[in-house]
């Protein structure tokens, strides 16, 4: 009855419901579980806690249908109530295994949530490796004296006592496994927003967010129930439990999940691929996970092209010393197969593994060069595709392996070049060539083959591909500018016949490179024959040689495959498989963040103790958190005494807010009405919410805790240096604002009369649906003008009489149709010569983009205008702190988040005027925020959530500098935020990216085209 | 939670629409993935979760038969996946084999099975013994009922007992007159065997299938002579895992009827029963083929059903091939499939041939991969050896059968 999707009735199902969930037969209480889901559906409010009383009586139940048809309610109506699972959670792991197997699925899924928000992670396990490893020594003396006797000595003596554990943690890929984890936990579109302004990502979890996977009957008890599910036959079910195993076994234990997880390789062709790409993460970041299984993933001829590719990657990233040789064996047969695609992808995975395991390099490479040899014979005819894709494909292997040692391969160099006459496809002849020109000076013999080897390509240039014409045009002049003694002069005649020729050439781009190259090498062609030796110091050579070698840095960087992603998902997620944040993806909880009340609990005690040791020693806070920039903010901070509160750089790793809040927090403030230039940045002592919030967000950032008045602007620069990361308030912006106004009609065409109107950020008290807009009406001509009145076109048509307008137009507001409407202005009976009357119109657009058609009497003549729609006041502010705002954000990620850049000048003007002006030098990241905030607020009704400042130790380049602002759509009050991030030197134009997260599809790129119209056209004055 | 299921004919046909909430999703998306299909060829039906401009979409294709399912949230993907192939195996099961035709006569039932399996996007009822408890299995007594009494449906009036009771997946209380236990043995060899014939994988993926009709409650006890050979094990959910943990002995509460009771792998096998020795020479434009069929080690019974297949690669423009034991065809789509069925005792079964190269093509440079299948009876070729079997809980002495089967599954032989 449930699925009877009226509102009316809800309520009386919900009473039925819960009822049902107290019936004493089983099938009614799981159908009962059932309704739940679809009665929250209809998203009536009231019932809300309701729903999730019944939610907890029914999983409370002891009967395993009944518990896995309420789990699957939990998840979908409240999957962070905590406190519900807490009751319980004991009788769920006990009953897990009996549950049937779509709940199990659910079942773990919570439940490994609910454990990582109470105990944090384990400490055993792989993800605390990493961190452990990478925040130094510090956090171990941390953790020895904070973890009780038994565990303290765990770490040490791991290393000892699992002889296994400590090879395995050997081979663990720090880097690469420290990322996924973080992903796991932020989830990574904000762990990557952070990266990319953030360089060095400061280690951020603390000790005290782990709890020891020995001690802790919770874990413990998770992790045993969840082992026999991995022999379920539900393949979903399996990777479910592996990825508990994952996260939270300790390491000597995460072996276990590898048999089970290679045993649904056998299941169906499409689950088959899914549980690929999760191992394909799983043993990027432990390859030896998964090294003695490498005959798994062995490829059979049935493989779809996914497949095959997917196992390919692995094979590459698990390969190790003593198997290699067997899989190159494999190797070898996949290059002889039918489809060329593939083996084009073999050859690339060869390039892969010896880049692994550079030892094998010297028989990958010959196995490489025997293949290129092999494929010139049928590359000759160049019919198939797919052949010249391999030769590519080898080619490019080769040269990645060469790069990595050159002066070790100079033969095999030697060797391509030989065989330059017999490859014809021409990316692959371009490769080669470049190869020659890159390591023309290398070693003994290459010098000495060159002036034969330019001949060559000299003479054949004329029969070239584009492609390998310009990097015959590259490599010689590289060659040139490599070359010593009497070579020069044969180069030279080379190099100018090529360039002859080139200039005649029937492609543009060749002719426009051989023009380029004739002109920075004018000097040294010029001076042929005059000076030789000399020449090698004249700064145009020096030019010429770093434009080359910036052209070559290019290329280089295409040709190396580079297949990694950074983006990682929980496994078994929907969002691991299609590499994108789906919608309701939400990472793991923060570790810790749910606390009990009564901490008797071990991982609540070392917390408790954590923070203690936290708040009376800031010392070693600082050595804990372990990341260099800290130390020196909160040391200069407490030299200048401004609040004394320091600790926040510390404390603020716990993760909770409890304590934080007290901390005053001191946020830049730029109080800049009437002249903001003046520096007038306060203290603000009143964030002491925000900093709770800010704090819990990102845990390890410190504050900008300095304080820029006049008198101490140098410091002020100076700290900033040191903070990696400082978020600033600016403070009354508004007041700056100017909006910009447009005209209506034009003085020539309206008699004299000018009307300009503006949008006003003010927001419509009468309708969400109206926008207001100012109108200014001014006099230009000579006679006083009379009975001036703005009103709709189609009401006008009605009638003229004023009265009449208002009627319909109230009548048209009331019934919500689309006729578009325009709220009643007062009728400017005169109007003098020169006066100017300013009227509020509230109109209501038919569509964001279409202008708006109204007409203009006055003097009793009647005048269409055009109204025209700026969508930037389509919205209105969404006050809202900047947790919110990245939640929100996350929340909106994929269909939803739309990204343009674009250039803006604005400020140089500003920087510019600025250095004339004031004695005191102000900042510049100051300015750049201050000039793309105005030219926002001043262009669209937003509100300004937060301006994130990089600091890096050059104070020039502005990259990273973030602004955020958010809105809502003023007719269905859908949340639109918008992000600018900035890229580039302070007095250069700036690169400016603008992302765009909103529902509404449409809207949102309208708004987003806008926002990046607006910046990219550059005003003189944003003032 | 899944939003929607459709069911596409091999023609890009929607037979069967299924919404599962109150989010409908719109036909427009199986045009959308039609074209992608269409536009992207095979690879594209091969992918299972393809991100679509407004949905997530899994698609499971059994027997020309396209099963997509729809989602706009998060959720486990191989559960959708899994639920997708359940659906498939219980069609099929039903309707005793899957095609357009089959489905179209009987949307009916379909159309009662979903209802039952999934609900509001969330896998119900998804045991097919339960199901078939629940809806009768179409057969010719009931067309003729429903077609004289008016009265189409088929969904029983009863609940199933089993939904209340604590082994969800047995019928509340059978009773049979002659109770019977059969255990299956069931073994798919995958082997592959390289360029220069050397045996670079072979193991076996196993299957223990049970077919129970006993009556009441039984508790069975079946244990292997050799457990210790099994590499990796899943069982069906009513295996008791306690046992196995300790003792490696099954312990379970069969559910009634035919049912997969546990699959296993044996890995590292040192040889397999037959060889396929290929040789393939080309010069001047033209290739030599021939091969070559035997028995390696005599398993003890008749190997039968041999047949070699392979794909021609796209160079080559003809192919003339010859068996002295055996037929073979050539198929359109550039497939070679050549049937031997039993080793006959006197000569060695070989083909020949030769293929015509492309012109301009000397050698042949890409070589193609031979599939070999072929069918044992009565031998389980990993070595897997049931010692026993007990039954418990039953009033008289049951018949206990065993069978085993070995087949090929995906042993290749590389040229």
């Amino acid at each position: 009855m449930a699925g009877i999707r009226l509102h009316v009735i809800s309520s009386l199902v919900l009473v039925a419901v819960g009822k049902c969930a107290r019936d004493p037969s089983v099938y009614v209480r799981k159908s009962a579980a059932n309704a739940l889901p679809k009665l929250y559906d209809l998203r009536l409010e009231e019932h809300t806690s309701a729903i999730e009383e019944i939610v907890g009586i029914l999983l409370n139940d002891q009967s395993p249908g009944v518990v896995g048809a309420a789990a699957a309610a939990f998840a979908s109506i409240c999957p962070s109530n905590f406190s519900l699972i807490e009751r319980n959670y004991r009788r769920l792991c006990e009953i897990l295994p009996d549950v049937e197997e779509w709940g199990q699925i659910i079942l773990i899924g919570i439940l490994l949530r609910f454990v990582i928000a109470r105990h944090g992670l384990v400490e055993e396990s792989i993800m605390f490796f990493l961190h452990s490893t990478k925040s130094g020594k510090s956090e171990k003396d941390g953790e020895a004296s904070k973890i009780s006797n038994k565990e303290d000595t765990g770490y040490g003596s791991k290393n000892d006592d699992f002889g296994l554990g400590a090879d395995v943690s050997g081979n663990i890929d720090l880097e690469f496994s420290n990322m996924v984890s973080r992903c796991y936990i932020e989830g990574p579109d904000e762990y990557l927003s952070r990266l990319s302004y953030a360089n060095t990502g400061p280690s951020e979890l603390n000790v005290a967010q782990f709890t020891s996977g020995k001690s802790n009957d919770d874990v413990k008890i998770l992790l045993q129930c969840t082992s026999p599910l991995l022999w379920s036959h539900n393949s979903a079910v399996v990777l479910a439990a592996a990825g508990v195993h994952w996260i939270m076994a300790p390491m000597e234990n995460v072996k276990k999940i590898v048999k089970p997880l290679l045993f649904l390789l056998r299941s169906s062709n499409a689950s088959k691929y899914v549980v690929l790409c999760n191992i394909q993460v799983f043993a990027k970041a432990m390859p030896s996970l998964f090294a003695p299984h490498f005959e798994d993933f062995f490829i059979c001829s049935s493989d779809s092209y996914q497949i095959k590719t997917l196992k390919l990657e692995i094979l590459s990233s698990i390969v190790t010393e003593s198997t290699i040789s067997f899989v190159f064996k494999e190797f070898q047969d996949y290059i002889r197969d039918p489809d060329r695609r593939f083996a084009a992808d073999t050859v690339a995975a060869i390039g892969l593994c010896s880049q692994r395991l550079p030892d094998t390099a010297t028989t990958c490479l010959e196995g490489l060069l025997a293949l290129t040899r092999q494929e010139f014979l049928s590359s000759d005819f160049g019919s198939v595709d797919g052949e010249a894709g391999v030769l590519i494909q080898a080619i490019m292997s080769i040269q990645s392996i060469i790069k990595q040692d050159p002066p070790s391969h100079e033969k095999v160099i030697i060797q391509l070049i030989r065989s330059l006459d017999s490859v014809k496809v021409p990316a692959a002849r371009a490769i080669i060539i470049w190869m020659v020109g890159e390591y023309s000076s290398l070693g003994e013999t290459i010098p000495r083959t060159l002036s034969t080897v330019l001949k060559y390509l000299a003479w054949h240039f004329t029969s070239e591909a584009l492609e390998t014409k310009l990097q015959i045009l590259n490599s010689i002049v590289k060659v040139l500018l490599c070359a010593e003694g009497q070579d020069i002069q044969s180069f030279k005649r080379v190099l100018n016949y090529v360039l002859e020729l080139a200039e005649c050439d029937l492609n543009y781009d060749v002719r426009d490179r051989a023009r380029f190259l004739r002109k920075i090498l004018s000097s040294n062609l010029d001076s042929q024959g005059l000076e030789e030796e000399t020449i090698i110091l004249s700064p145009n050579k020096d030019l010429a040689y770093v434009l080359s070698g910036h052209i070559f840095g290019a290329q280089t960087k295409s040709s190396s495959p580079e297949p990694i992603n950074y983006r990682f998902y929980l496994p078994g997620s929907l969002s691991q498989i299609v590499l994108h944040a789906a919608p309701g993806y939400e990472p793991l909880p923060k570790p810790c963040s749910l606390l009990r009340d009564d901490n008797l609990d071990q991982g609540t005690n070392g917390l408790e103790r954590a923070r203690n040791s936290d708040s009376f020693d800031t010392d070693e806070t600082d050595s804990l958190s372990g990341s260099l920039d800290e130390e020196g903010a909160s040391d200069y901070g407490s030299e200048h005494s401004i609040s004394g509160s320091n600790v926040s750089g510390g404390s603020n790793e716990t993760g909770s807010a409890s304590e934080g809040d007290d901390n005053t927090d001191p946020l830049i403030q730029i109080s800049d009405v009437g002249n903001a230039f003046e520096n007038q940045l306060g203290v603000s002592h009143s964030g002491s919410a925000d900093l709770g919030e800010l704090i819990s967000k990102r845990a390890l950032e410190s504050w900008l805790d300095d304080q820029p008045n006049s008198s101490n602007t140098s410091t002020s620069e100076q700290s900033q240096v040191r903070i990696s990361t400082a978020r600033i308030s600016i403070g009354d912006i508004r007041h700056q604002v100017k909006s910009k106004s447009y005209t209506l009609l034009d003085p020539a065409n309206g008699n004299g009369l000018k009307v300009d109107y503006s949008f006003s950020s003010e927001v419509s008290t009468i309708s969400p649906h109206l926008v207001s807009v100012e109108v200014f009406f001014k006099n230009c001509s000579s006679e006083t003008m009379s009975d001036i009145l703005l009103e709709d076109e189609e009401s006008n048509k009605d009638s003229n009489s004023a009265d009449q307008t208002l009627v319909a137009t109230d009548s048209s507001l009331t019934s919500h149709n689309n006729v578009p409407i325009l709220v009643p202005i007062e009728e400017i009976t005169y109007l003098e010569p020169g006066q100017t009357a300013k009227r509020i119109i509230q109109v209501r657009f038919h569509h964001h983009l279409l202008p708006l058609k109204l007409a203009l009497s006055y003097n009793g003549n009647n005048l269409p205008v055009k109204l025209r729609p700026d969508i930037g006041y389509f919205v209105k502010p969404l006050p809202m702190n900047i947790e919110a705002f990245t939640d929100k954000e996350s929340r909106l990620p994929g269909m939803f988040e739309y990204v343009r850049s674009c250039t803006f000048t604005d400020h140089i003007g500003e920087l510019n005027k600025d250095k004339g002006d004031n004695l005191v030098v102000k900042d510049n990241f100051l300015v750049i925020c201050q000039c793309l905030a105005l030219k926002m607020l001043g262009n669209a009704n937003l509100f300004l959530v937060s301006v994130d400042m990089p600091v890096s130790t050059n104070l020039d380049d502005a990259s990273g500098l973030r602004l955020r602002f958010s809105s809502e759509i003023l007719s269905n009050s859908i949340p639109c935020l918008i992000t600018i991030t900035v890229e580039g030197k302070c007095n250069d134009p700036l690169q400016v990216s603008v992302k765009v997260n909103c529902e509404e599809t449409v809207f949102g790129l309208n708004l987003l085209n806008r926002v990046v119209n607006f910046l990219a056209e550059s005003s003189l004055s944003p003032l | 939670m899944l939003q929607c299921i459709f069911l596409l004919s091999d023609s890009g046909e929607v037979m069967l629409e299924k919404q599962l909430t109150g989010h409908r999703v719109d036909r427009s998306i199986c045009d959308w993935f039609w074209e992608q299909a269409i536009s992207q060829g095979d690879s594209f039906k091969l992918q299972p979760v393809i991100a679509s401009p407004t949905h997530y979409l899994f698609q499971v294709v059994r027997e020309g038969i396209t099963f997509l399912a729809c989602t706009q949230v998060e959720m486990p993907p191989l559960m959708a996946i899994e639920f997708l192939c359940r659906v498939a195996d219980v069609l099929s099961d039903y309707l005793g084999g899957l095609n357009e035709d089959v489905i179209k006569d009987n949307f009916v039932i379909v159309y009662e099975l979903l209802d039952e399996m999934i609900d509001n996007g969330f896998p119900l009822t998804t045991e097919p013994n339960i199901l078939r408890e629940m809806i009768a299995q179409p057969n010719i007594v009931s067309k003729v009922l429903s077609v004289v009494t008016g009265n189409s449906s088929n969904v029983s009036e009863t609940l199933p007992g089993a939904t209340a009771s604590c082994v969800p997946w047995r019928t509340s209380d059978p009773k049979y007159a002659n109770n019977e236990v059969y255990v299956d043995l069931v073994e798919e060899m995958d082997a592959t065997i390289n360029r220069d014939g050397v045996l670079v994988k072979c193991e076996i993926y196993g299957e223990v299938q049970v077919n129970s009709h006993l009556s009441g409650l039984p508790d069975l006890t079946l244990s292997f002579a050799n457990p210790s050979i099994l590499d990796d094990v899943r069982f069906h959910p009513c295996v008791r895992f306690r046992p196995w943990e300790s003792h490696q002995i099954l312990s379970f509460v069969p559910p009634d009827g035919q049912f997969k009771l546990m699959s296993y792998r044996v890995k590292k096998l040192k040889s397999t029963p037959i060889y396929v020795k290929p040789q393939l020479t080309s010069d001047a434009g033209t290739c030599r083929v021939n091969v070559m069929v035997g028995i390696r080690i005599d398993p003890g019974k008749t190997i039968d059903s041999i047949t070699i297949q392979f794909k021609l690669p796209p160079c080559i423009l003809s192919a003339d091939l010859t068996s002295n034991h055996g037929t073979v065809n050539i198929l359109t789509n550039k497939t070679c499939s050549w049937s031997i069925g039993r080793i006959p005792k006197d000569k060695a079964p070989s083909m020949s041939g030769t293929f015509v190269l492309e012109t301009g093509l000397e050698r042949l440079h890409v070589f193609p991969t031979f599939q070999v299948s072929f069918r044992i009876m009565g031998v389980a070729l990993s070595g897997l050896q049931i010692d026993k079997l007990d039954l418990k809980n039953l009033p008289n002495r049951p018949y206990k059968g065993f069978r085993a089967l070995t087949r090929a599954g995906e042993f290749e032989v590389r040229s």
